[in-house]
C-alpha cells in the first residue's frame, strides 16, 4: 500500500490501537434551505446520524432529491449543516470553509479549469499548499502515471475525452492525499461501457490507495458493485446503511426494497411466531415479531421464486402458490414471468427471474404453474 | 461452379453513364443558400452601405481636402497637411487628456461594476430580474437631459461640493474640471459595463470555484486564480464598450466640462461646426482616431482570446 505513496499517515496512526477508525462521523446532521418566499423552509437532509469506517469504499444511495448530495457537500464544506455536527478523523470540520478540511472532491461534471493544462489541473491543490515545486512536480508526474495519463500533461481538459477528464478530476484530488476521498456521481455522465470498466477501475483504485471513499450515487448497480458499504437515503433521511449483501437480502424498508433491485411486496397477515396469511388464503412460514392479526409487508426477490409444473412432486420445504402464467418477459440472460394465483380476490401476483440456463424448464403464457420459495428468502419490512 | 467468374459483360452504351449528379447538385443548394443568404442581409447591407460606409468614405476624401482662407472646403489640390497638424502641441494635449480621462473612466466602471455584477448573477433569478432593470432603467431616459442633472448635482452649490467644503477641501470645485467629465462618463457608461461582466460572470460553472476551495485555495486566491480568468472575455467586451465612447465622448464634456478639459470629441465637433471650421483637419482627426482605435481594439482582443 505504501508503495505507491498516497497512504496518510493519520491512517497508519490510527490503525495502531487496534478499534477500526472513523473516518468520518456525522451526528444528527440537518440542512435546511430557505424555501421560496413565504414557503416553509426545505428539509434536505433531516437528522443523520453516520459512522463511515477508515479505508472503506462507502457509498450514499438515493434518487435525485434525497439529501445524499447535500450530505456529501457537508463533509466537502460547500454547505454547513443547519444542526448537528462533521467530524473528520475525530476533529470537529462543520464550519471549516473546503480549503481547510483534509478532504477532496471528484465532481459529477468534474469541474476542471478549463484554462489550465492537465499538469496545472492536477498540481492546482500542491501549489495552494505551498508544496515544495520538485517535490510537487514529482508527486504530480506520479499521479498521472497512476490514472495512465502519460503524454497528456500539457492538453487543456477541452481536447480530452470523456474518460480521460473523468481522470484528470480523480488525479487533481488524488494528488493532495486527501484523508478521505468525496465522489459525487462521477461516473453519471459517461456512457455505459465506459461507466462499467471505470467501476472496475475505482474500486482498484480505492484497494490500492488505501483512501476512504465517500460515494455518492443514484445507480443501485454501481453502489452494489462498488462498495464496502452502502447507506441508502430518501427524503432527507437514512433509511438503511450495511453491507451490498445486506442491504439487498434483508431491506428493512418498503423503499429499500423497491429502490434496490427488483421485488414482489406481498401483504400478509402475522399468525402464530414464524407463520402468517397471504390475502388470498395460503398459510405461509415467515419470521416476524407482530402481534396475531397485525398487517405485515413482505418483500421476495424474484430470483429467490422458483417456477415448477403443477404436477412436480411437491417439496415440503418451500411455501408455495398455484396459479397461471399471465406474462413472459424474455430478458436474454434470465426470463422474467409474471404468475396469477387461483385462490382470493384480488388474487396473489408473483414476479419470478428464472437464469436462462441450458435445461431449464420454460413456460408460456396461460400455462399452469407452481410457484414456490424458501420461507427464509421472504423479509418482513417494517413500513 | 467455384472457380473464377467471368466479368459481367458491359453494355458499352451504360459503361460510361452520366457523371454522379451530387456535386453539381451540391453546388447549386449551396448557391441557393449564399443567394437566400444574401437576401436576408440585403437591408443591413443597403443600410450600411449609405449611412456608414459612404460617409466614411466622404470624411476619408475631405481629409486629403484643402481648407479656404474663408473656412471653405476645397475639393482639389489633395494634400497630406491635415495629418501633418495631428502633431501639434494642441492636439497631442487634448489627445493625452482624452485618454487618460476614457482609461480612469474604464477603470473606476470596472472596479464599481464588477462587485455588482457577481452579485447580481449570483441572486435567484427573480430579484435578478428586477435588478436587470433597474440597471437598465437609466437608457430609457435621454441622456443630454440625464447629464444636464448632473450639471446641478455638480454645481458649486450641489451636494457634492458642498459635501467636499463641509469636509475641510474650502475652495473645492467640480464642474467643469475634468473630475466632472469622468463622473459623467462613468455614470453614462456604466451599464455598458456591468451587461458583459453579467452575462460571463453568469455563464460561469460555480462547481470551479468550489473545485479551487476543496484544493485549498482560500477565497481571494479562487478569485484570482479561476474566477477573474474564467471572466476575462466580459472584462474586455465591457472595457471596450467603456474606453471606445468614453475616448471620443462630446456631450459629457461639453456640458461638464470646462476650458481645461477639452476632449478629441469637442475637438473635432469645434472643426465642422465652430469657430474653427476646418473640415478637412476634422476629417483627419476622425480617420486617425478610427485607425487607432481599431488596432488597439484587434491587440486587446487577441490578447484576451489567447488564453481561452
Amino acid at each position: 500500500m505504501t508503495d505507491t505513496g498516497l497512504t496518510t499517515g493519520q491512517r497508519a496512526d490510527a490503525s495502531s490501537d487496534g478499534t477500526a477508525t472513523s473516518a468520518v462521523t456525522l451526528q444528527g446532521v440537518t440542512k435546511r434551505f430557505p424555501g421560496a418566499k413565504g414557503a416553509d423552509p426545505v428539509v434536505a437532509v433531516d437528522g443523520v446520524d453516520l459512522e463511515i469506517r477508515d479505508g472503506e469504499f462507502f457509498s450514499l444511495l438515493g434518487p435525485s432529491g434525497c439529501g445524499k448530495t447535500t450530505t456529501l457537500r457537508m463533509i466537502a464544506g460547500f454547505e454547513y449543516p443547519t444542526a448537528g455536527s462533521v467530524q473528520i478523523f475525530g476533529e470537529e470540520v462543520g464550519l471549516e470553509p473546503p480549503n481547510r478540511r483534509p478532504v477532496n472532491t471528484v465532481f459529477q461534471s468534474y469541474a476542471l479549469f478549463p484554462h489550465m493544462t492537465v499538469e496545472e489541473n492536477v498540481g492546482f491543490g500542491l501549489q495552494m499548499k505551498k508544496v515544495d515545486r520538485d517535490e510537487a512536480a514529482r508527486r504530480v508526474a506520479d499521479v498521472i502515471d497512476l490514472v495512465q495519463l502519460q503524454g497528456r500533461e500539457s492538453r487543456k481538459p477541452k481536447q480530452l475525452s470523456g474518460g480521460q477528464q473523468q481522470r484528470v478530476a480523480l488525479a487533481r484530488a488524488l494528488v493532495n492525499h486527501p484523508k478521505v476521498l468525496l465522489l459525487d456521481e462521477p461516473l453519471g455522465a459517461l456512457d455505459l461501457k465506459l461507466r462499467q470498466a471505470m467501476q472496475v477501475e475505482l474500486k482498484q483504485l480505492q484497494e490500492r490507495v488505501g483512501i476512504t471513499f465517500v460515494y455518492v450515487t443514484h445507480d443501485q448497480e454501481e453502489a452494489l458493485t462498488m462498495s464496502d458499504r452502502i447507506a441508502v437515503m430518501d427524503g432527507g433521511k437514512l433509511l438503511q446503511v450495511g453491507g451490498p449483501g445486506a442491504i439487498y437480502d434483508r431491506p428493512r424498508t418498503r423503499f429499500v426494497a423497491d429502490f434496490i433491485g427488483d421485488t414482489n411486496l406481498l401483504r400478509a397477515t402475522a399468525e402464530d411466531p414464524g407463520s402468517a396469511r397471504l390475502p388470498d388464503g395460503t398459510a405461509i412460514r415467515l419470521e416476524h415479531h407482530a402481534a396475531p392479526g397485525s398487517d405485515l409487508m413482505v418483500a421476495i426477490r424474484p430470483e429467490h421464486v422458483g417456477l415448477r409444473a403443477t404436477d412436480a412432486d411437491r417439496d415440503l420445504t418451500l411455501d408455495a402458490i398455484d396459479g397461471e402464467v399471465a406474462l413472459v418477459t424474455f430478458l436474454g440472460n434470465a426470463t422474467l414471468y409474471e404468475v396469477v394465483g387461483d385462490r382470493g380476490d384480488p388474487p396473489t401476483r408473483v414476479r419470478i427471474r428464472q437464469g436462462n440456463a441450458p435445461g431449464v424448464q420454460h413456460f408460456g403464457v396461460g400455462d399452469r404453474v407452481r410457484v414456490r420459495w424458501a420461507p427464509s428468502s421472504a423479509t418482513v419490512l417494517e413500513d | 461452379m467455384s472457380t473464377t467468374v467471368p466479368p459481367p459483360e458491359v453494355d458499352p452504351d451504360l459503361a460510361d453513364p452520366a457523371p454522379p449528379p451530387g456535386p453539381g447538385l451540391e453546388r447549386a443548394a449551396e448557391k441557393a443558400e449564399s443567394r437566400r443568404g444574401f437576401l436576408v442581409g440585403l437591408p443591413s447591407y443597403a443600410y450600411l452601405i449609405l449611412f456608414f460606409a459612404l460617409p466614411l468614405l466622404i470624411v476619408v476624401i475631405y481629409s486629403f481636402a484643402t481648407r479656404s482662407i474663408r473656412g471653405r472646403t476645397v475639393l482639389g489640390g489633395w494634400n497630406l497637411d491635415s495629418y501633418g497638424r495631428l502633431l501639434d502641441d494642441l492636439v497631442l494635449d487634448i489627445a493625452w487628456r482624452s485618454l487618460w480621462i476614457a482609461v480612469l473612466t474604464t477603470v473606476v466602471c470596472l472596479v464599481v461594476s464588477y462587485p455588482f455584477a457577481y452579485y447580481l448573477a449570483t441572486r435567484p433569478a427573480r430579484i435578478r430580474g428586477v435588478l436587470l432593470v433597474l440597471v437598465m432603467i437609466p437608457f430609457w431616459s435621454n441622456l443630454l437631459v440625464r447629464t444636464y442633472a448632473w450639471r446641478f448635482l455638480l454645481s458649486s452649490d450641489g451636494p457634492f461640493t458642498s459635501f467636499l467644503v463641509a469636509i475641510g477641501f474650502e475652495d473645492a470645485q467640480l464642474l467643469f474640471t475634468p473630475t466632472a467629465v469622468m463622473i459623467g462618463l462613468v455614470y453614462g457608461y456604466l451599464p455598458f459595463m456591468i451587461l458583459p461582466l453579467y452575462a460571463t460572470i453568469e455563464r460561469l460553472d460555480h462547481s470551479l470555484v468550489e473545485a479551487a476551495r476543496d484544493l485549498y485555495a482560500t477565497g481571494w486566491q479562487a478569485f484570482w486564480k479561476v474566477t477573474w480568468p474564467l471572466t476575462r472575455p466580459g472584462v474586455i467586451a465591457g472595457s471596450i464598450l467603456v474606453f471606445i465612447p468614453s475616448f471620443g465622448a462630446y456631450v459629457t464634456p461639453e456640458i461638464l466640462g470646462g476650458r481645461g478639459s477639452t476632449m478629441l470629441g469637442s475637438y473635432i465637433a469645434r472643426q465642422f461646426i465652430g469657430t474653427a471650421s476646418d473640415w478637412p483637419f476634422g476629417s483627419a482627426l476622425s480617420v486617425t482616431i478610427l485607425l487607432v482605435m481599431m488596432v488597439a481594439a484587434t491587440a486587446y482582443f487577441r490578447s484576451g482570446g489567447k488564453n481561452l
